[in-house]
């Protein structure tokens, strides 16, 4: 059984934009509508500053409060840990995006939330999700932790790493490295 | 010449939309269910989100472009992208495209006609000006570095006028490299140990592969220095952030290059056996301390002094990048900002040194042989480059486009060819600009309806897609040493979606109508052949690859002829003294030249700019996908120190009054730590204004609205940082 998920390198990332449009193509979707996003800091006084970017897309919660709250059980989770909508059991409730702690919930055009899909359709044959894949800087990396030999689990043996917002208990399957 | 008609031509369309359309289905989904299944295509071609021509795939599924990915060979992708070349493939659908020929019925009125009829008018006029002028009196003004069918056209007609952007760009480094060096080398990021970049930030004037080489080295503990007023993107990943005073790089270069000398830390082997004029050099630099530098620069002494000692502590895995943009046309001294480029690389000894500056690896590629033709005398260059007593020093194979207006009215250029440029937008004053339009003939060969099309042409004659066409292969080179030599091709993904040719067919028509018969003996499969047949491999393979690379043809160490140092200079040496320079009045080495212009009010401000990481300046503003990136991050907002802002009470979100001499407009201000407190950033992609192209229309301000056309003697740059604008809260009503 694989378990996905990925280890973001977020200090390495130079806010190009291009997982963010990279996603867009691979699942066709409109200008405004897109499945990660970076959160831009500046920590510091001139000229000692910093500016940091942090790179978010849906965590793919082990514990989904986007699919606890779904009435219809239209948000799911795989055996594999993906966190997947199904539109024909969705009601358009829009419980799930007051739910998700990460923001990364968007409605489409039929009424449907939509986010980052982890590529499902694509990484069981062994392709990369394009943000992974056209990222200059190699930000991210996706593979299957119950793999040992997967680039991903040796990264995580090696590198310290944290979660966003801990402190909800919603466990995400995307991991940060620490600096 | 073979003529088209119109009839002939919708037959053929009609027919190819028959052919490419899908079967008729019972029901939709049928429909659905054929299209979710349909084959997939991966087709190897170049982008052209930017100028560095990337290698890409490009997926086609029922017919279009589905997505686009990184030709992992290709060594200026690496296998990656940017958002410009995701961006930019969609764009072959984008609103803004010209979608057949046009001609001007009206000041901002134009009626489509055939390609027939376009070639026929423009060929009469353009024999007739040629009758009456002389063939001097027709300019190609481009991009540039693609346009060798311009050039057989303008070899036959006899005009010496090919001008290029270079001098809105980086017109000082190809000037002064090819003096002092007699060649280009670029950065070995695969096995440096310490990088300093000035002015020049690789994270928003992307090249991934060049983004990928530096985030390794990083991994593998080389030490990543970035000098910039602004905290630009390549900070980011940097060890070390140097803010400096903008304008001032040169003071810094001569500082660094003090203290090598007077600490005798320079690479002394390598000057005293491959540099020419160190001595005239020193003599008129050692007054010039780091302490000097650091009152000129506001970078401290000893820091300037940390950088010298720990690069030559790594030489001659140590290098200078050798720039770009930013440094290279925006100051009055810009030319001697490049000179100290080449000065300190040399004093580290790291020129063809491994993890130094390499030269690219290079490879001859074939030509079809074509018929001599007789070719007529040319005329004196009408802007001036490289002719006596005008721009003596300035590249001719370049030249200087932001001066062309005045050209125009002096009379000495009557037909004007603009192919893939819009100095609308893109060069200084664009009401100046505007004058193009007076000559008696102006065709513009475009993509898109941009400003200098929409205001100036007389006739647009729309080129296909990049996606759309197929190229004679090219060389891969610049930016990266890389000891193998690499060429790759444009290759056709989809057909013309518009009424729209390449531009050898433009040419060809063009021509033909004009009584040049047969300048172009060839179909651009016949020049792939021609090209690759010296290689010894089969086209079939680069058509299919997209990308070739061929065993190592580059080892380090000094070029050596005869035991003697053999570069393509006059003393086959480094040259630090450029005899031209002298021969036309000016100092051969450099030294400290002050910026034309300096901040002094409370309101203030050195107008500078940069790339964004997801636009190509101008070019790709009227992308809904990359403005939608633009509109997330307030993009187009105008960046200022947080103490200067509060002197001035402004806050972030503020909309405020940006004025020059030149103009005054209104823009939002983000409030930032990441700048220099003198001066306000731009970046360079906005400030539309054809209203054809509904996205990038009045998005925002560009730097080019507040500079005059100005033009620096030694390199012909445009000076485009040397303006001071004065800000105030509050819009301009």
């Amino acid at each position: 059984m694989a378990r996905f998920a990925m280890l973001i390198d977020a200090s390495r990332c130079t806010g190009c934009n291009a997982c963010r449009i990279a996603c867009q193509m691979q699942w066709q979707l409109p200008p405004e509508r897109y499945f990660n996003r970076l959160e831009h800091r500046e920590r510091g006084i001139y000229p000692n500053a910093k500016w940091e970017i942090v790179p978010i897309q849906c965590m793919h919660c082990d514990n989904p409060p986007c699919r606890d709250v779904c009435p219809t059980g239209a948000t799911y989770k795989r055996t594999d840990g993906i966190v997947l909508i199904d539109s024909k059991k969705c009601i358009g409730c829009k419980y799930c995006l007051a739910a998700c702690p990460y923001g990364v919930r968007q409605i489409n055009e039929n009424g449907v939330p939509e986010k980052c899909r982890f590529c499902a359709e694509y990484i069981i044959e062994g392709i990369m999700p394009p943000c992974t894949s056209t990222c200059m800087n190699e930000v991210r990396v996706f593979g299957d932790l119950d793999d040992p030999n997967s680039k991903i689990s040796k990264l995580m043996a090696k590198k310290e790493v944290y979660q966003l917002l801990p402190e909800k208990g919603t466990k995400p399957r995307i991991y940060y490295v620490k600096k | 010449m073979v003529r088209v008609s119109r009839r002939t031509f919708l037959k053929a369309s009609a027919l190819a939309g028959v052919a490419s359309s899908l079967p008729l289905m019972v029901n939709f989904n049928d429909f659905a269910r054929a299209a979710q299944e349909a084959p997939i295509t991966k087709i190897p071609t170049m982008c052209n989100g930017c100028s560095s021509t990337c290698g890409k795939y490009v997926y086609i599924k029922n017919g279009r472009v589905w997505k686009v990915e990184g030709n992992p060979i290709n060594l200026k992708s690496s296998g990656k992208l940017c958002a410009r070349a995701h961006g930019m493939a969609a764009d072959v659908y984008g609103l803004g495209r010209v979608t057949q020929p046009m001609k001007r019925i009206g000041e901002m009125e134009f009626e489509p006609i055939s390609w027939a009829q376009a070639f026929e008018e423009i060929g009469n006029k353009l024999y007739e000006i040629i009758n009456e002028h002389g063939g001097n009196s027709v300019m190609w003004l481009g991009h540039g570095g693609k346009e060798h069918y311009a050039s057989t056209f303008l070899d036959e007609i006899g005009s010496a006028n090919y001008v290029t952007h270079y001098a809105t760009c980086f017109s000082s480094k190809t000037n002064v490299w090819d003096r002092m060096v007699g060649t280009m080398l670029n950065s070995d990021f695969d096995n440096a140990n310490y990088m300093l970049f000035v002015g020049r930030n690789f994270a928003g004037g992307i090249i991934p592969g060049v983004m990928n080489r530096i985030t390794k080295a990083k991994e593998r503990g080389a030490k990543v220095v970035v000098v910039d007023p602004r905290y630009c993107e390549l900070a980011i990943i940097a060890d070390e952030w140097i803010p400096i005073r903008p304008g001032t790089d040169l003071a810094l270069f001569l500082g660094i290059a003090h203290t090598l000398i007077s600490e005798k830390i320079y690479d002394r082997s390598f000057v005293t056996n491959y540099v020419y004029g160190f001595d005239e050099f020193w003599s008129a630099n050692k007054d010039f301390t780091a302490e000097k530098a650091a009152e000129i620069t506001g970078i401290p002494a000893e820091k300037i002094r940390e950088i010298a000692r720990e690069m030559a502590a790594n030489a001659p895995k140590a290098f200078l990048d050798t720039g770009y943009h930013g440094l290279h046309a925006h100051y009055a001294n810009s030319t001697q900002i490049a000179m100290m480029n080449v000065v300190v690389n040399a004093l580290l000894g790291n020129m063809f040194q491994v993890g130094g500056l390499m030269p690219s690896a290079g490879i001859t590629l074939g030509h079809v042989e074509t018929p001599q033709r007789e070719i007529p005398e040319k005329g004196p260059r009408a802007d001036g480059a490289g002719v006596d007593d005008e721009y003596p020093t300035v590249e001719p194979s370049r030249g200087i486009p932001q001066i062309v207006p005045d050209l125009i009215k002096k009379g000495r250029i009557k037909a004007l060819f603009i192919y893939h440029y819009n100095p609308l937008r893109t060069a200084p004053d664009p009401e100046y600009q505007k004058g193009l339009k007076e000559a008696d003939l102006v065709v513009s060969i475009p993509v898109d309806w941009n400003e200098t099309s929409l205001y100036t042409a007389d006739y647009i004659l729309p080129e296909s897609y990049y996606l759309e066409r197929t190229e004679p292969p090219k060389v891969i080179s610049g930016f990266i040493a890389h000891a193998y030599p690499q060429i790759a091709v444009r290759r056709q993904a989809i057909k013309p979606i518009h009424n729209t040719l390449p531009l050898l067919d433009i040419l060809k028509g063009i021509t033909a109508a004009a009584g040049y018969y047969n300048l172009y003996p060839f179909t651009v499969e016949e020049e792939i052949k021609a090209s690759v047949k010296p290689l010894n491999i089969a086209p079939e393979l680069l058509m299919e690859t997209g990308c070739l690379e061929f065993p190592a043809s580059v080892q380090p160490g000094f070029p050596m002829k005869d035991g003697k140092p053999a570069l393509n200079t006059f003393t086959g040496k480094v040259e630090f003294s450029i005899g031209a320079f002298k021969l036309y009045g000016r100092q051969g080495v450099a030294t400290w030249v002050p910026p034309l212009v300096m901040p002094n009010g409370e309101d203030e401000f050195r107008l500078i700019h940069g790339k964004q990481p997801w636009h190509s300046h101008h070019f790709t503003c009227n992308n809904p996908y990359l403005m939608a990136i633009s509109d997330k991050y307030n993009g187009t907002w105008l960046w200022m120190n947080k103490t200067r802002a509060e002197k001035l009470g402004i806050k972030n979100g503020d909309l405020v009054t940006i004025s020059s001499e030149k103009a005054t407009k209104e823009i939002r201000v983000k409030i930032t730590e990441l700048l220099h407190p003198d001066c306000v950033w731009i970046p360079s992609a906005y400030g539309g204004f054809s209203e054809k192209l509904k996205t990038a229309y009045q998005e925002g301000i560009n730097y080019n609205d507040f500079i005059p056309a100005r033009v620096e003697p030694l390199s012909g740059s445009v000076m485009g940082q040397e303006v001071i604008v004065k800000v105030r809260k509050g819009g301009n009503s």
